[in-house]
């Protein structure tokens, strides 16, 4: 069936009235937008994938709540906001669990991307993901959420408040603490080069 | 000349993206940026900071993406979205419905006093007719199908499965839950009896949770529901109950007839 070609309320229509393959072309449509977001939030591709796969799960459980006048896009954004949130707290707490059992190499480690034929491009790519990753180390998950919602997702203040289900002013502050932390490691990182 | 501080140093690199009265703070930011070489050097810094964590590259997903991440998503959709929200205008119509129940139970109350007054001026009492004081009170009869016990079974382990601690979500699984309890026993019994080995551990195994969610007191929070998945093993339970409906078809069809409230 080919749903592309109609609007995503007509196709909303057709998944609440039981045609499951209709959420289908919905899913098509924003996985690589939801995609980069999750890589974002949670900087790690098994997580993000997971976290997309979470996210049209839970929006097709809450799409009968699904303001019909919004934008479906900006909806399921909002929802894998709150997915990859969940998956960074977790992944946090879990860490947190593991401190003075045993040290766990695959966390203490930056993964980068490996996509780049060009080896002296995926070094200087690696170098710069590795630094982006460590100065946001420091992060809670909610500081880096509303992190990369500004900086890399271009939000505004009061998309990143919606986002976060805070006031404006909240949102703004989380942002300004952010670029703080961020800021004091770069400092950090650069005295000990 | 006040000089800007840190918050507002970051007011004037983000603010152009939010509503008129921030880009208003901007311009006023950036005119005062134009004429203090010591704020302008310290916004120089910060832009210089932030560019070193400037989007970095996301890793390529192929063009089927979406397809892929369909296909993995496809077979955990239950049948249709939950409905979470009522039509507008429902919670009108339930007050409405309240009100006219209420007026019918006060005008029944009073039809039952004035017979009851009739009957006691005319010096005669009210006792039931033997064959009715006697009459055990009839359970209610419910046919359940095992292939539906299995259906309803496996989408309330896959809504366990993605629930989060929002008590309205969480509600609806409880009630689901004591709904299956009884059919899912009489099934179970039966498998044993059958020694259907197979059937009965599975079924067994989803007594344990369903007796868990059903009498978990007040609300499941995150982490109760997080003990009790981990504790069952719902993604376990649930891969079994998906091996179940697609390897024995026939044997889904059994039919079984229970007493809610009594047993089968």
């Amino acid at each position: 069936m080919v749903y592309m070609g109609q609007n995503e309320r007509a196709t909303i229509q057709a998944v609440l009235a039981g045609d499951k393959d209709a959420y289908g072309a919905l899913v098509v449509r924003h996985s690589r937008m939801l995609f980069r977001l999750a890589y974002r939030m949670t900087g790690n591709e098994a997580d993000a994938d997971d976290v997309v796969q979470e996210a049209f799960l839970r929006g097709y459980q809450k799409l009968a709540s699904f303001e019909s006048r919004s934008d479906f896009g900006t909806w399921i954004y909002r929802i894998t906001v709150h997915c990859a949130l969940d998956r960074m707290q977790k992944r946090r707490a879990e860490a947190a669990r593991r401190v003075g059992e045993e040290a766990d190499p695959e966390l203490d480690s930056v993964q980068v991307a490996d996509a780049s034929p060009d080896p002296e491009r995926l070094a200087l790519s690696a170098e710069i993901g590795a630094l982006q990753e460590l100065a946001m180390r420091g992060l809670t998950a909610v500081e880096r959420t509303a992190f990369v919602l500004r900086h890399m997702e271009d939000r505004s203040t009061e998309e990143i408040a919606e986002a976060l289900k805070v006031k404006p002013n909240a949102a703004k502050q989380t942002v300004f603490r952010a670029v703080e932390k961020v800021r004091q490691r770069l400092v950090n990182m650069k005295v000990m080069a | 000349m006040k000089h800007l501080n840190q918050e507002q140093l970051v007011d004037a690199y983000y603010g152009g993206k939010d509503g008129v009265a921030e880009r208003r703070l901007k311009r006023r930011l950036d005119r005062h940026l134009g004429g203090c070489d010591e704020c302008a050097s310290a916004y120089d810094t910060l832009k210089s900071d932030l560019a070193a964590v400037s989007a970095s590259d996301v890793p390529e997903r192929a063009a089927d993406y979406g397809a892929q991440i369909w296909s993995r998503v496809a077979p955990l959709l239950p049948p249709r979205p939950f409905e979470e929200r009522r039509a507008p205008g429902m919670g009108m119509w339930r007050g409405l419905s309240y009100a006219a129940g209420c007026a019918v139970l006060v005008a029944g109350a009073f039809y039952v006093g004035t017979v009851w007054e009739h009957y006691r001026h005319a010096g005669k009492t009210v006792a039931p007719a033997p064959e009715q004081a006697h009459a055990p009170a009839q359970p209610k009869v419910v046919v359940v199908v095992l292939g539906d016990h299995l259906d309803r079974s496996e989408r309330l382990l896959v809504e366990l499965k993605h629930a989060d601690s929002d008590s309205a979500e969480t509600a609806p699984l409880k009630d689901e839950a004591r709904g299956l309890l009884a059919a899912n026993r009489v099934f179970r019994e039966d498998a044993e009896k059958d020694g259907d080995a197979d059937l009965s551990t599975a079924l067994s195994h989803l007594d344990k949770l369903l007796t868990g969610l059903a009498d978990h007191p007040g609300q499941l929070d995150a982490a109760a529901l997080s003990q009790l998945k981990d504790e069952m093993n719902a993604d376990g339970l649930l891969f079994e109950v998906r091996v179940l409906r697609s390897k024995n078809p026939h044997r889904n069809a059994a039919v079984r007839v229970i007493a809610r409230g009594g047993t089968a």
